[in-house]
């Protein structure tokens, strides 16, 4: 509104000046003015785009005047027309200032209006919007840290009140499922200190028993007698390895086992595992032969762990070698994947077939024919998870009639000598 | 030498006490919960004491230590048990004398008893 008169006010005042230039024009008329009718008509053609009522008037007065040749009335109304044109200047110019500062004025009061809106507006959306989702965000986070326990409040009947609800139902889908898998893994390790405490009991006394008998506490025994015992020994030996197996792989299984390691030489701990061995070896009438590819070479592992896993490679592959024949255990230093342990046998060799099922539990390519000593079937699913837990790779390579290799692979490494351990993990 | 045995199991108590009174020689007498074990081992006399560790009524390890807060003259425990775990045997160790793993075979049995024993002589 005040803008609108304000640049009313400007216009008029533009004719206004338009007007004070024609009055200058006036001013400078001959005293003796003659005055033809065309010279009025050309007056009244320069008057007529001025606009205030007044101004017009007053020209048309004095033109008339001045057609008539009265001089002194010319002059009277000329100087009455000159008050009333500056008090006129005088008033809009006064009321242009005035309209400027209002203008100006209510500019600047828009100005901080629409800043406080926007004020207002900002932490309006930060209230509703901004915050309920840095709350979401801050407790999906919890989450990720394994925190569940959180749930909002009443959820608010919009969007993010639905994104809060859907939240709440996740957490109490994940809580609910935590629970579960907590008293799964609580129930799995109760059976295992149940199982291992209740099967070797009665274990405990067969064993006894026959180991008393052997003793000769029962008297002397026939041949035959002495042959069962003999069977219901080995017999009974073997399922305490088997129960030993299976509480082993369930507690590797279960995370239960955490690893020691300590660095041992490499060269050190196929040494061992051959000593181990060499009755089996010997019985067998198989040879053990130590290629060495990494001198020097310390590996960080849970000793017993890995020496449990080389044992039953080796033991496997003599097995299952013919007999004068040897085992190959070889040690490699490889780039990519660290160590490598390698037992290379010459035995039937696996069909690509069981290469696939060898490492799952109870699965053995054991013949019914094999004359030797019958696993458990869960040798090399043991040894696979000991590999495993070590972030190691374990694997093999066997063709149908010329022997298999077993390997597998310890990632952290390092040569003996202090100075030089170019450690890689 | 006198023996108390506490074993829950009725079979392996027949074993072991054949196996220490037959091959070993000793008299044995044997209790099958945690809380006559206690009672015996204050008022009888003995010279080695076996605990079972899992027992109704009272688990070896308690009776050890309740035993030998309350004996003016403890006699040596050695403990029985399937666990096998470093932390199990350290406490076997700690609160008794040390443990024989079980499953045993008897045929040892007296022998791993007699080298124990050998810790209290040293």
């Amino acid at each position: 509104m005040a803008y609108m008169s304000f640049m009313e006010l400007k216009s008029l005042r533009m004719q206004v000046e338009l007007g004070n230039q024609m009055e200058l024009e006036l001013n400078q008329l001959p005293s003796d003015l003659k005055l033809t009718p065309g010279t009025i008509e050309k007056l009244k053609a320069k008057a007529a785009p001025m606009k205030p009522t007044l101004r017009l008037a007053g020209m048309e007065l004095l033109l008339e005047k001045a057609d008539k040749r009265h001089r002194r009335s010319f002059q009277k109304h000329f100087k009455t027309f000159r008050t009333n044109e500056t008090e006129f200047r005088r008033y809009t110019l006064n009321q242009m200032n005035y309209l400027e500062k209002k203008v100006l004025f209510l500019t600047g009061l828009g100005v901080v209006g629409l800043l406080i809106g926007f004020a207002f507006l900002h932490s309006f959306i930060k209230v509703l919007v901004i915050k309920p989702i840095e709350s979401l965000s801050s407790k999906m986070l919890d989450f990720l840290h394994n925190r569940y326990t959180y749930q909002f409040g009443v959820p608010r009947n919009d969007e993010i009140g639905n994104l809060h609800s859907s939240f709440n139902s996740l957490a109490q889908r994940v809580i609910t499922h935590t629970d579960e898998l907590k008293s799964l893994d609580q129930a799995k390790s109760d059976f295992l200190s149940i199982a291992s405490h209740e099967l070797r009991t009665p274990l405990t006394s067969i064993k006894g028993s026959l180991s008393l008998m052997r003793g000769g506490m029962a008297g002397d025994m026939n041949e035959v007698a002495s042959e069962l015992l003999g069977i219901a020994e080995m017999e009974s030996d073997r399922l305490i390895r088997l129960i030993n197996d299976l509480l082993d792989l369930a507690k590797i299984e279960a995370g239960k086992l955490p690893l020691t390691t300590v660095w041992v030489s490499a060269s050190d701990l196929v040494q061992t595992t051959f000593k181990s061995l060499q009755g089996l070896s010997q019985s067998a009438g198989v040879d053990l032969v130590f290629e060495n590819h990494a001198e020097n070479v310390q590996v960080e592992i849970d000793q017993d762990r890995i020496q449990q896993v080389l044992t039953n490679l080796m033991s496997n592959a003599i097995k299952f070698s013919p007999k004068g024949d040897c085992v190959i255990a070889r040690v490699i230093l490889s780039d990519q994947e660290g160590i490598r342990f390698e037992v290379k046998d010459h035995g039937k060799g696996i069909d690509p077939e069981d290469q696939k099922l060898i490492f799952q539990k109870f699965r053995q390519v054991t013949g019914p024919n094999n004359p030797l000593v019958k696993g458990t079937g869960l040798g090399l699913a043991i040894a696979k998870a000991i590999v495993e837990e070590h972030q190691g790779e374990i694997g093999l390579t066997s063709k149908p009639g010329e022997g298999s290799t077993f390997f597998f692979t310890i990632k952290k490494w390092r040569f003996k000598s202090a100075e030089n351990h170019a450690e890689a993990s | 030498m006198n023996i108390l045995l506490a074993e829950d199991d009725h079979n392996i108590s027949k074993i072991a006490c054949l196996a220490l009174e037959k091959m070993g020689g000793h008299q044995v007498e044997w209790v099958s919960d945690g809380k006559t074990a206690l009672e015996k081992a204050l008022s009888g006399d003995y010279d080695v004491i076996l605990l079972d560790e899992m027992m109704p009524e009272l688990n070896g390890l308690r009776v050890c230590e309740l035993y030998q807060s309350q004996s003016p003259q403890p006699k040596p425990v050695i403990f029985l048990s399937a666990k096998s775990q470093d932390s199990d045997v350290a406490a076997f160790e700690k609160i008794g004398l040390g443990f024989i793993a079980k499953p045993f075979d008897p045929m040892t049995l007296n022998a791993s008893i007699q080298s124990l024993m050998e810790k209290v002589a040293a």
